[in-house]
């Protein structure tokens, strides 16, 4: 039967010409989106590698003052921490989590370049944000007397230079002026956000004496409510005259920072679920229309001894050897995306898109058909047969 | 073989009840070629249906092989249609799309047959009704004469004992006809029980009964 199906499809190819490239049109559109989604959702899935809850931001601008600008950030540092409220805080450059700042860099190990985010911190970060480490351990005030900079990298970063080796202690080269000695690693560290992937980061020692990075994280105690901020902030403003002070949550940050993510899918969702919509009505429309046309058709069949249920898984399995033409061809591109490693994605995600968007094909084309497919074969047979 | 006993058919609309088939009773032997004539409209064709199980009747009973067959299943019926009966019919009924093997298989999609089973069946159909060196081509590539001999190799592809013939005639020229009546008669010589409406007076001349309907009545 299946042969029989095939054929019958074959032959008819130029009839159902745009129909198969509707079909394969929504593979195309619904393949592009899975993917995205698949991507954020493996991403979403796993797990950020910090704690953010009661972490605040605290954002200070020295606008015109030109003076002692490093001394006067370690003063801040030094009366933030003094506060009952705050467990720890930390020194940290503008990318803090969930920013829209990146600052991005490479590093080499024996010929191998990996690209990085780069953090700028001091040696609080770990306490700050309960960032656990798999090796080694977090930089010490001691580690900058050392020859080189002092650097705490992720495992995915790890992966990726020294492939099986082990990172720990070895010295990596930024430029020809700047080396690092990696004193430990930490395991998953997604600074921009549940989906987003966990991209290799770099977290560099800040000096005491450096005045570019600004920004104090700030771990509160739980509970610590908004009349601590309001202090927080007056207080500050008043050491430091003249300068900006803002203070965010990093929990609100996460949420602004993963909705930039979330809308342009949605979008795409909507987008792609009119066409898909577009495609599902098209197809009722025209296989009403083809059964319509096939009365006779249906009427022989009975005769010739086709039960109900024949008649329906005919008309249903037509559709499905259709879709598998447009899918065969759609597969012929989309397989070219985990080949070719388009985007540097990983294959599996590709695969599993792929896969995702067979399914939903089919399981579209299986809805549209079903109902025509139980009319024709509601079809009297004698009826069938008198109207062509 | 078939039996019909008190068979009526109504057709009823909202407004409308028309009687096409009032009490026919008909016992068809086997190994009768038997053709059933009248004036259009006198239900020659809706009988036709009904003895081909295509249709049900208002009333009466149906028996094929001294099976009664008004409780049968919608699968039973498609399995008698099927294993039993050959269908001919006026327009010829083929599938454009398919090629004129493929038309003859269709009965055998609807069995158990392999593809290399159903290719040598429909070969031999093909080759009893002279049109072994056709099978590749479409039917719109075919005379209507052709057409029809196609139809045939697809009623008797299955080996049905009985084979129910609509004006087969009825769209051909009378030298096609008659070509496609010594057709049916072969067959009938071999074995088959043939039921064949037609209008053609000397067509049914050659069966060997003829029954005769006016206004859904048997007449003869």
């Amino acid at each position: 039967m299946l042969q029989h199906l095939f054929k019958l499809i074959w032959n008819k190819k130029g009839t159902h010409s745009l129909l198969m490239i509707e079909v394969w049109a929504a593979f195309m559109v619904l393949f592009g989106v899975l993917t995205l989604i698949v991507f954020n959702l493996r991403n979403y899935l796993q797990p950020i590698g910090f704690q953010y809850e009661n972490v605040w931001n605290l954002e200070l601008s020295s606008n015109q003052d030109t003076t002692e600008i490093a001394a006067k950030l370690q003063r801040a540092l030094q009366r933030v921490k003094a506060y009952p409220e705050v467990t720890a805080a930390s020194r940290m450059s503008s990318n803090t989590p969930f920013s829209a700042n990146q600052i991005g860099n490479s590093v080499e190990y024996n010929k191998v370049n990996v690209g990085a985010d780069f953090y700028y911190t001091d040696t609080e970060l770990a306490n700050v944000l309960d960032l656990p480490l798999k090796k080694g351990r977090w930089y010490a005030e001691g580690d900058l007397v050392g020859k080189f900079v002092p650097v705490v990298i992720n495992q995915v970063m790890e992966d990726k230079l020294f492939q099986n080796e082990s990172g720990l202690n070895k010295v990596v080269k930024r430029d020809d002026k700047t080396m690092y000695k990696i004193v430990g690693i930490v395991d998953k560290f997604k600074g921009k956000g549940k989906y987003m992937s966990d991209n290799p980061a770099l977290f560099q020692m800040l000096e005491k004496s450096d005045r570019w990075n600004s920004n104090i994280l700030i771990k509160t105690k739980p509970g610590t409510d908004a009349a601590f901020e309001a202090r927080l902030v007056k207080e500050v403003a008043v050491m430091l005259p003249g300068w900006g002070v803002e203070v965010g949550y990093l929990k609100d940050s996460r949420k602004n920072r993963e909705n930039l993510t979330l809308v342009p899918v949605l979008i795409f969702l909507i987008v792609s679920g009119f066409l898909l919509t577009n495609v599902a009505l098209g197809l009722f429309g025209v296989l009403n229309l083809n059964i319509a046309k096939r009365k006779g058709e249906i009427g022989l069949r009975r005769a010739m001894g086709a039960t109900e249920a024949k008649v329906t898984t005919q008309f249903l399995g037509e559709i499905w050897v259709l879709a598998t033409f447009s899918l065969v061809i759609g597969l012929i591109f989309a397989i070219q995306f985990p080949l070719m490693n388009v985007f540097d994605l990983d294959k599996e995600i590709y695969l599993i898109a792929i896969f995702a968007a067979v399914v939903v094909i089919y399981i579209i084309v299986t809805l549209c058909a079903w109902f025509p497919s139980k009319q024709a074969a509601r079809i009297h047979p004698a009826v069938a047969l008198h109207e062509e | 073989m078939i039996k019909l006993q008190n068979i009526e058919k109504v057709y009823r609309t909202s407004s409308i009840e028309t009687l096409a088939l009032n009490n026919i009773n008909l016992d068809v032997r086997k190994g009768e070629f038997v053709s059933i004539m009248g004036p259009s409209g006198c239900g020659k064709s809706t009988l036709l249906n009904i003895i081909g199980l295509l249709d049900a009747p208002s009333k009466g009973q149906i028996e094929i092989d001294g099976s009664p067959v008004e409780r049968y299943t919608d699968k039973h019926l498609a399995e008698l249609r099927n294993r039993k009966l050959g269908f001919i019919f006026q327009s010829f009924h083929l599938i454009n799309d398919l090629s004129v093997i493929d038309n003859v298989e269709i009965p055998l999609l609807y069995r158990n047959t392999s593809a290399k089973q159903r290719r040598e069946l429909a070969q031999e159909a093909l080759e009893k009704v002279g049109l072994s060196n056709r099978m590749k081509h479409f039917p719109k590539q075919l005379s209507g004469g052709q057409k029809q001999r196609v139809a045939i190799a697809r009623a008797i592809v299955g080996k049905p004992e009985i084979i129910l013939a609509d004006e087969p005639t009825g769209n051909l020229d009378s030298a096609m006809g008659n070509e496609i009546l010594g057709i049916l008669q072969k067959l009938n010589t071999d074995g088959a029980t043939i039921v064949m409406v037609t209008h053609d007076e000397a067509m049914a001349k050659k069966t060997d009964r003829l029954v005769r309907l006016f206004d859904g009545t048997q007449v003869s």
